[in-house]
């Protein structure tokens, strides 16, 4: 029977089957891709990682408030997370505000948490919240040992190059880097050739992530300026208490979740305040970062995991 | 003779799109949370229908090819301004395959466009 109005039963079984047609194709397409790009992580995957290494953020020691009413027992969980993560990873980041108020019992807290790393190395750079009152000193007395300057430092593993940097001591709105560090970096990366990785890690963002908030770097593209003639430089941080990615020329910037509170995204609230999430949500906005980089490749392979 | 021309127009520039984010996913974009599995969805579904437009579709398969590519655009255009789901890339980045992928889409927004029409002058008043 045919509605003068609509379509037969035979027209309606016809674009049935095409939409069906269209489904089982786009299916089998996605199969295929997700083969293919399975294949060619397998095909790193036979062989070791040049480096891999594992990020923990804002840990804020000493933060009470009901975002998250236990902070140690969170930045716990991320530390046992990184000790079984199924390998030692060559090196675990901090990038920044290890604790919330700066105070040397936060400081030693830190310290002490960290020490339960299973991994050979544990770097990190101050956060604005570990800098409170003296201009980071606590900090450097505690963690600055191999720094220079005011506790920005560089080294080589495995071939890469991690340049770590301070953009929260001389802060204005935005994070700020100084003269001084910006001739560091400028003299650092002359003498290395351009197809040396580089990974470069700060606590606020070295990108203009949200400025309104403070969620960028003022001085950063001098910095970036010394490092555009390299293949692959990647560029981590922490500060923003969630995930973002961005990638502007040779650089791919990522910033990194907390293992303390989430933050709103960028222009949701009237000011980046701690988020109080419903009752059980809280371990899913927290997490750590792994970060493996096989040789030949330009680009590093992320794999962000919650605190579920 | 027009018809099939604008048939093969919209599966040659889907297939470039689809191809275009198929390999930016294997080289690099599947890490990328969120945008990942958008590019694998955006290049499964492109391809899917870029394949039954060459066989000689019905015509919602245009509207879904255009929407699909519109859809993309946009994203492309969040991209470059405000983010999308905690992503966002500057200018054409990464070349050449931005360029390659949105002038593709915009052909496949045309062509539709276009269609639809002559498909409106041809239709008797």
């Amino acid at each position: 029977m045919t509605d003068p109005n609509g379509m037969s039963r035979r027209q309606l079984l016809r674009h049935t089957a095409w939409f069906g047609a269209a489904v089982g194709f786009a299916v089998a397409g996605g199969e295929v891709i997700s083969h293919v790009a399975g294949e060619a992580v397998a095909q790193r995957a036979h062989v070791r990682p040049t480096l891999r290494f594992a990020q923990v953020s804002d840990s804020h020691l000493g933060f009470t408030g009901a975002p998250n009413p236990d902070v140690a027992a969170t930045f716990r969980h991320a530390i046992e997370r990184v000790n079984n993560l199924g390998y030692t990873p060559d090196f675990v980041l901090h990038t920044g505000d290890l604790t919330h108020l700066s105070s040397p019992e936060q400081f030693d807290q830190a310290k002490q948490m960290m020490s339960e790393l299973k991994t050979p190395h544990v770097f990190t750079v101050p956060g604005e919240h570990d800098s409170i009152d003296d201009a980071g000193q606590k900090y450097r007395n505690t963690f600055g040992a191999d720094a220079v300057g005011d506790g920005w430092y560089s080294l080589d593993v495995a071939g890469v190059h991690l340049i770590a940097l301070v953009n929260t001591l001389n802060l204005r709105k935005l994070g700020h880097l100084g003269v001084d560090q910006l001739e560091f970096v400028k003299k650092d990366v002359a003498r290395l050739s351009s197809d040396t990785p580089i990974i470069v890690f700060s606590h606020i963002p070295l990108f203009a992530m949200y400025p309104r908030w403070g969620w960028g770097t003022d001085d950063a593209t001098e910095a970036l300026s010394h490092l555009r003639r390299f293949s692959s430089v990647t560029c981590l941080n922490g500060h923003v208490h969630q995930l973002f990615s961005k990638t502007e020329g040779n650089v791919a910037f990522y910033s990194g979740t907390t293992t303390a509170y989430p933050l709103p995204h960028p222009g949701d609230a009237p000011a980046p305040k701690p988020v109080t999430l419903p009752a059980g949500k809280l371990r899913d906005a927290l997490g750590i970062r792994e970060v493996s980089y096989t040789r030949g490749q330009t680009a590093l392979a992320l794999k962000e995991r919650t605190l579920q | 003779m027009i018809g099939i021309l604008v048939r093969l127009g919209l599966a040659a520039s889907l297939t470039i799109s689809g191809a275009g984010h198929a390999y930016l996913y294997v080289h690099g974009y599947q890490h990328i949370p969120t945008i990942g599995i958008g590019f694998l969805v955006q290049a499964s579904v492109s391809s899917a229908i870029a394949l039954l437009i060459l066989v000689g579709g019905p015509g919602w398969l245009r509207w879904a090819a255009a929407s699909v590519a519109a859809g993309s655009l946009a994203a492309f255009a969040l991209s470059r301004t405000v983010g999308l789901s905690g992503f966002s890339e500057r200018g054409w980045d990464p070349p050449p395959y931005a360029a390659i992928i949105v002038g593709a889409e915009v052909l496949t927004v045309a062509l539709w466009a276009g269609s639809l029409a002559v498909r409106r002058d041809l239709t008797p008043r």
